[in-house]
């Protein structure tokens, strides 16, 4: 289909001016998300261009919109605000459009008896927070992307927030939502307390990262508000495999910190330099009401006493509180990442995040480091590799890798020299252990080619879902489900 | 026409991280990196090379072998081969030891012309250069920050020199020292990525002081008569940094900000 076809067929469904950009700039920033962020900054993207980003301002000329694309084979991109890190909003087809939520920026409900509220796919999460607050609530739910994502993309990737061990992530929130499929088709799954009718459907979208259908409406649940009770707690400690059996005595005795996080020494390095003194940094925030901020500031400090051999000292609590208020990213800071990255032959890192069991987590910790610093060619080049648990459960928690590195090359070869054998390595290590290689980026387009060995005999499930939503595979192309027409933007 | 590239690899103190509440540099995790000033001149026989690939090009540097990476990726870039000097013997070695090593090894090569930058990022003395120049009885030009890569043969360079008030233009005869200062026109290429695993360690030389004969005397700390009186961290402030977009505002605040501090 050429672009002028297209065009034509878009503006016969979006009438409205304003609902069709096709302006250079904009489609290039379309071509591509944070993970070729250095290179996209270069302006030497290799990927194409879609043809228009779209702003629907109904479900129903979304419906319009997907049965056009699944009739005349245009991949669709969903996005909502921008912040995917794996390359779930790049573009590998020449025939693409974006649908991007801008205009579905609607709170529906804010139910307070009920516990809820329901929102448009492309109100900010910020926007919501706001509007909680004012009446003593929370969303509950606080990723690093806060100011700037929406919550279509949200529940499309499975995301977490920074107060996840008490809240949950968004899968546990989302009690209803309502979602387009390629062929037009709109469901709507009814908001409830609890069903048992037959296998939970809202997984089909939480998390499908717009492979399957497009997400339009969201219902979720929300949270009294008790800032004045915050409690934090920090500590120094030996190494990582003592923070970690500290998060699990807390998590095995039933507390539930709103934070609960342990810093490898070179993490620690670059979130406390003022206070770390060489060592791993462990962290809880105890939050909720009085009665129960007490008792799990209790649990902290006894599984703190049990694991005392290994903890060197305590940490002044308001330093914790200062550091936590000031770790989102705003719109600002991306904009000055990519300023920097337009100056220099540098960008602010990169970051893994896998999970697996309380006692297989501190092995691949070890194993991905000696990997790292044996086997990878551009060792020499790194100018940090740590990582952090932030994100703990009843049985096991997640290891956020971080990494940077000096570039000696070119803009356009970075992924493939450096962040994707790191990535490999900690994939590769994670799935050996039995672990899972994305805790809560998604998978993105760089992760899929082991989306097979991360399911194994279920993938037939996750194939078959696609086959029977997604039949022309029209929806966003390359992420999730491996192609073969990607490799050559993968390696 | 056979350059010689006198590099030194120094700790990236531009990327210090700086504690502002303490008022003092965050050393941990400190890498190696190029000098930039030295890194100019690479880049600039790189260009020569490019125009004259019959251009042999030599990087020496006085450095542990822990950097032999680095000396790797700059051979990837085209360079032909690179002299390292290193001895544990060097280790704690003044300006003036130093200039004596390196003129041990230089006094012994065969070269058209010797570049080097004329400061490093960490002691930012300019005294080796100037030093090597004596020892080989060739002139030497500091604060080069353009040569002019037509006129550059056998018999001569003209540059141009920054000083301070007013840009010189000289005519210098080779062999000599020229020594560059960091400039945007002078910016190491990218190394290809097809030459990123290409195994180039038969190209380096690692020469110690057994080859170079020196009394153990007249190095290292024992050889070195300098004398540091004190040393001291330069404070620094932080500055706020605000970016604005092209529009009225914008170009209202960026006017003003250049008035102020008399640039218009």
């Amino acid at each position: 289909m050429s672009a002028e076809t297209l065009w034509n067929g878009l503006r016969e469904i979006l009438s409205e001016e304003g609902q069709i950009n096709t302006n250079p700039d904009d489609l290039y920033d379309a071509a591509a998300d944070r993970y070729k962020k250095y290179a996209k900054a270069r302006n030497v993207l290799d990927v194409p261009t879609p043809l228009a980003i779209v702003y629907p301002k109904s479900v129903e000329e979304i419906s319009k919109l997907m049965r056009f694309c699944n009739e005349n084979l245009i991949n669709v991109i969903p996005r909502g605000g921008k912040t995917a890190t794996e390359g779930g909003l790049e573009n590998w087809k020449e025939t693409t459009i974006v649908i991007d939520a801008e205009l579905l920026n609607q709170i529906i409900k804010i139910d307070e008896y009920n516990m809820q509220a329901t929102v448009q796919a492309g109100v900010p999460l910020q926007t919501l927070e706001d509007e909680l607050r004012k009446v003593g609530l929370t969303t509950g739910h606080s990723p690093q992307s806060k100011p700037v994502a929406k919550y279509g993309g949200l529940v499309a990737t499975r995301s977490i927030g920074q107060f996840s061990t008490l809240y949950g992530g968004i899968e546990d929130m989302v009690v209803g939502l309502e979602c387009v499929f390629p062929d037009g088709h709109v469901a709507r799954i009814k908001n409830v307390s609890r069903r048992a009718g037959g296998p939970d459907i809202r997984h089909i979208p939480i998390g499908n990262e717009g492979t399957l259908c497009y997400i339009t409406e969201v219902t979720v649940k929300v949270f009294r508000y008790y800032p004045e009770n915050n409690r934090f707690f920090g500590y120094l400690v030996k190494d990582i495999e003592t923070g970690v059996s500290v998060l699990r005595e807390v998590m095995a005795s039933g507390y539930r910190p709103s934070v609960a996080r342990v810093y490898s020494e070179e993490d620690a390095r670059q979130h406390f330099y003022h206070f770390y003194q060489d060592h791993c940094v462990l962290i809880f925030m105890a939050e909720g009401n009085k009665g129960i901020v007490e008792a799990t500031a209790k649990g902290i400090e006894e599984a703190v006493e049990k694991y005392q051999e290994g903890i060197i000292e305590q940490v002044d609590s308001t330093l914790i509180e200062d550091w936590f208020n000031h770790l989102n990213w705003s719109q600002q800071d991306i904009d000055d990442e990519i300023e920097g990255m337009i100056e220099n032959d540098s960008h602010a890192g990169f970051t893994t995040e896998i999970s697996a069991d309380w006692e297989t987590i501190p092995k691949i910790y070890y194993n991905v480091m000696s990997r790292i610093r044996n086997e990878f060619p551009r060792a020499h080049d790194l100018t940090m590799l740590g990582g952090h648990s932030s994100h703990s459960y009843i049985n096991g928690t997640n290891m956020y890798f971080v990494y940077n590195y000096s570039i000696h090359c070119a803009p356009e070869d970075e992924m493939r020299i450096y962040h994707h054998p790191l990535q490999t390595i900690i994939v590769e290590e994670t799935l050996k252990l039995g672990g899972s290689m994305c805790h809560h980026h998604g998978i993105g387009k760089y992760r899929n080619e082991w989306t097979k060995e991360e399911h194994g005999s279920a993938y037939y499930m996750l194939e078959k879902l696609k086959e029977a939503f997604d039949p022309n595979g029209i929806m966003n192309f390359g992420t999730i489900f491996p192609q073969e027409e990607g490799i050559k933007y993968q390696k | 026409m056979k350059i010689i590239c006198l590099i030194k690899f120094v700790p990236d103190v531009e990327n210090f991280k700086y504690d502002y509440e303490r008022n003092v540099l965050i050393r941990e995790n400190v890498r190696m990196i190029l000098n930039p000033d030295d890194a100019c001149s690479v880049a600039f026989v790189l260009k020569i090379k490019e125009q004259h690939p019959d251009t042999v090009i030599e990087l020496v540097t006085m450095a542990p072998q822990s950097i032999i990476p680095q000396l790797e990726d700059l051979l990837r870039l085209g360079v032909d081969h690179a002299s390292l000097i290193s001895d544990k013997a060097y280790v704690g070695s003044d300006t003036y030891v130093t200039s004596r090593i390196l003129g041990r090894y230089l006094s012994e090569a065969t070269f058209d012309c010797i570049l080097t930058g004329t400061h490093t990022l960490d002691g930012d003395t300019s005294h080796v250069p100037a030093q090597i120049a004596e020892l080989l009885g060739l002139s030497q030009l500091s604060n080069v920050v353009e040569i002019d890569e037509a006129a550059f043969c056998h018999e001569s360079a003209v540059v141009m020199v920054d000083e301070e008030l007013s840009y010189g233009k000289y005519e210098i005869p080779l062999p000599a020292v020229i020594s560059l200062r960091k400039d945007r026109k002078y910016k190491l290429p990218y190394i290809k990525y097809a030459e990123l695993s290409r195994d180039v360690k038969d190209r380096i030389q690692i020469i110690d002081n057994a080859q170079l004969g020196l009394a153990t005397e007249q190095i290292g700390i024992g050889g070195s008569l300098t004398q540091i009186s004190s040393t001291f961290v330069k404070s620094m402030e932080k500055k706020e940094r605000r970016i604005v977009r092209n529009d009225e505002e914008g170009i209202d605040l960026v006017y003003s900000f250049l008035k102020e501090r008399g640039f218009v």
